[in-house]
């Protein structure tokens, strides 16, 4: 069930996330270091706003948040911060709780007791999840809805802002980032990439073992691949996203699930995400399904070949999102101030896409004229922000993901 | 035998109680849930675990055993020449050298070898450019192979430690006895060396094979997920399905896997302890 903790418990990646963070960010760490001049003016203003809004005085903002080390510093260096001088008196909290979904289910457990307990008030004001946490936290009245109330509310209108792997959430969360899976490839030794999942097929029969991915058992970025196959080649790819789920469904999948037998022989099967990308790197292979925010990272590093490019094909790979959402008996007023800031093109220009090389969780056409041109590029070089609408899928609702990787191991790997 | 003394006993209960609570508790848990399904007995999950792992059990079994027996004959020969070379130099250099990868985590030696072993790691790269491989000829060795070879390497020197010790605290005076009779050094070493020390090799052997059914890290970075090592499916039940019945009937064949082992080496022992 749990199926990011696959992703979050790659070795390569939550074994430094803090200091890759720090030190691919370090060059724009600098432009959040205020100035001499500014510090002062920010102490005027402080002073100033301190008188005008006496109600702030010592408050705290708690924040809890799942996922790895680097995004509760994100909310501690950056955003906790930039929120405390626009709010003084306000004091921000940042609470990790750990990666992968099981980081989101003991926020949802922590809330789910306090609200049998009847706890007057939520220990936590703002509260970032995962999808299938916010789904039943939804359904079991633990958020307070709260988007129509804030002014980007309205920026975010992508399907996952309403539909959280099958669940209705819609009014009750503000993606923080999107995070999208493509295929990567060299263009030096591919001049022709392929547009589709069929395309892809002909060109491994062309060119046998230049495509490599990781099979389901070594992260998430070669499950988002096989969920992808499955969507293009094995009947209704909309019913997967939506539902209603029919456990009859998988036997519909066995010619698709032959196929990629048949496929496999020409891939490689790299170990892992990262080897996915080391593999790349060497030239051993010359595409195969990346995170695109990993990739970004690599490259920045230099640990990535200048030409690779990317390339979501049709009808479309899996991606998620991360949601702002605010508990029932929160301090409402508060965190609704704190993920507007948060979702403001802004935040969402500087911190998601330049620091973490995430998606914006708004629609990305907010952020035009927020970033500057080089950052906008870079991002979306390869995928145009129309593509990442159209082919920018979600993972398929809990049922039907957990058949397609037990079909997988059945029919595929066995 | 002295009737135990309830002090004795005492002192033990701390060590006794780890034991129970760390080790006998969850392995009966484990027995149970791999057992059970809803409170009642079911072969269900070894069904399941048989039809999705057949050839995962079966990929286990040959790494290990094929590790196992390469570890024997290599560690026989470093300890060999440590303990018969009459080459000064040779025997300080290896001694020097052989101990090194005790000391580096499976981790750590496998991300070594991710980018060792790989189609244009440092391994090839070092071969093509020393011109003893052609570039087109450079394969990956990033599968069983380069499990085996991680096993291998790690666990050589734990083994070789075991049995040159063993092989230094020998009788010289059958060595030099054979050797003045005019046998060869191997000859020696198989003859009269290797049947003094079985036991120690044996012992090492044994614990060799039980890390290394148990290592998770070295299956999941150094080779691609099809076929893989029951540790990477035990831990793939868990993450993605929540599915610990399946994973408990996996943790029960690796017990089955390591009994046998450790009854070839009680059934030694026994004799051993029989005859002495």
């Amino acid at each position: 069930m749990d199926r990011f903790d696959a992703r979050s418990s790659r070795p390569e990646r939550s074994a430094e996330p803090g200091p890759t963070f720090v030190r691919r960010h370090g060059g724009s760490r600098i432009g959040l270091r205020p100035s001499g001049m500014t510090l002062v003016g920010a102490a005027l203003l402080a002073s100033a706003s301190a008188l005008a809004w006496p109600a702030y005085a010592q408050q705290t903002l708690n924040v809890a948040t799942a996922g790895d080390q680097n995004m509760v510093d994100y909310v501690k260096d950056y955003l906790g911060p930039m929120f405390e001088k626009t709010h003084p008196g306000v004091k921000v909290n940042a609470v990790g709780t750990g990666p992968g979904d099981a980081g989101s289910q003991k926020i949802y457990e922590k809330l789910d007791a306090q609200k049998k307990g009847g706890a007057a008030k939520s220990d936590f004001d703002v509260i970032v999840i995962h999808q299938k946490a916010a789904g039943a936290m939804v359904k079991e009245g633990l958020l307070e809805r709260y988007t129509d109330k804030i002014p980007t509310g309205a920026l975010a209108t992508r399907d996952t802002a309403k539909n959280a792997l099958g669940a209705e959430v819609s009014g009750y969360v503000m993606p923080m980032f999107h995070s999208q899976t493509a295929i990567a490839y060299n263009a030096d030794m591919v001049k022709n990439p392929p547009n589709s999942y069929p395309e892809l097929v002909e060109w491994v029969k062309k060119n046998p073992k230049q495509f490599g991915y990781n099979g389901i058992k070594g992260g998430m970025s070669g499950v988002a691949f096989v969920a992808g196959w499955v969507a293009a080649f094995g009947g209704d790819g909309a019913k997967l996203e939506k539902g209603p789920y029919d456990p009859n469904d998988k036997a519909k999948w066995d010619k698709a699930l032959a196929d990629l037998k048949e496929f496999n022989k020409n891939a490689v099967i790299t170990p892992g995400n990262a080897g996915t990308l080391d593999m790349l790197n060497r030239g051993e292979i010359a595409m195969g399904p990346v995170w695109v925010d990993m990739f970004y990272t690599w490259m920045a590093d230099g640990k990535l070949p200048p030409n690779m490019k990317l390339k979501l094909v049709s009808p479309g790979m899996p991606g998620q999102p991360m949601y702002y959402a605010v508990p029932a008996k929160a301090n409402e007023k508060l965190a609704q101030e704190f993920v507007a800031l948060a979702t403001s093109p802004e935040v969402q220009a500087e911190g998601i896409v330049k620091r973490f090389n995430w998606y914006p969780g708004i629609d990305a056409k907010n952020l035009e004229g927020k970033l500057d041109q080089a950052a906008w590029k870079k991002l979306f070089a390869d995928i145009s922000p129309e593509d990442l609408q159209s082919k920018g899928k979600p993972f398929p609702i809990a049922p039907y993901f957990n058949d397609i990787l037990e079909a997988y191991e059945r029919k595929v790997a066995n | 035998m002295p009737r135990p003394s309830p002090l004795g006993l005492l002192l033990v209960a701390p060590a006794l109680a780890l034991v129970a609570a760390l080790f006998l508790y969850p392995l009966g848990f484990s027995l149970v849930a791999a057992f059970t399904a809803e409170g009642q007995p079911t072969l269900r999950h070894f069904e399941k675990a048989f039809e999705l792992y057949a050839t995962d059990i079966r990929f286990t079994i040959f790494i290990v055993l094929f590790s196992t027996v390469l570890i024997a004959l290599i560690s026989i020969a470093i300890a060999g020449v440590l303990t018969l070379s009459e080459t000064p130099w040779l025997i300080a250099t290896l001694r020097w050298l052989y101990r090194w990868p005790l000391f580096i985590p499976f981790i750590v030696a496998a991300q070594c070898m991710r980018t060792f072993l790989a189609k244009n790691g440092l391994m090839n790269n070092t071969l093509v450019a020393a011109g003893v491989l052609e570039p087109l000829q450079a394969q990956s060795f990033l599968d069983w192979r380069g499990i085996v070879i991680t096993f291998v390497w790690k666990q050589v020197p734990f083994v070789t430690l075991m049995l040159a010790g063993a092989m230094a605290s020998l009788d010289r005076a059958t060595i030099e006895a054979g050797r003045n009779l005019g046998a060869s050094r191997l000859r020696v070493l198989v003859e009269l060396v290797l049947p003094q020390v079985s036991q120690t090799l044996l012992v090492g052997l044994v614990l060799s094979f039980v890390t290394m059914l148990s290592v998770l890290s070295v299956p999941m970075m150094v080779a691609g997920s099809q076929p893989t090592m029951l540790t990477v499916d035990m831990a793939f039940r868990i993450n993605a399905y929540g599915d610990y019945a399946t994973a408990n009937a996996l943790g029960v064949i690796s017990y089955a896997m390591t009994a046998v082992v450790a009854w070839i080496y009680l059934r030694h022992q026994v004799r051993r302890e029989a005859e002495a």
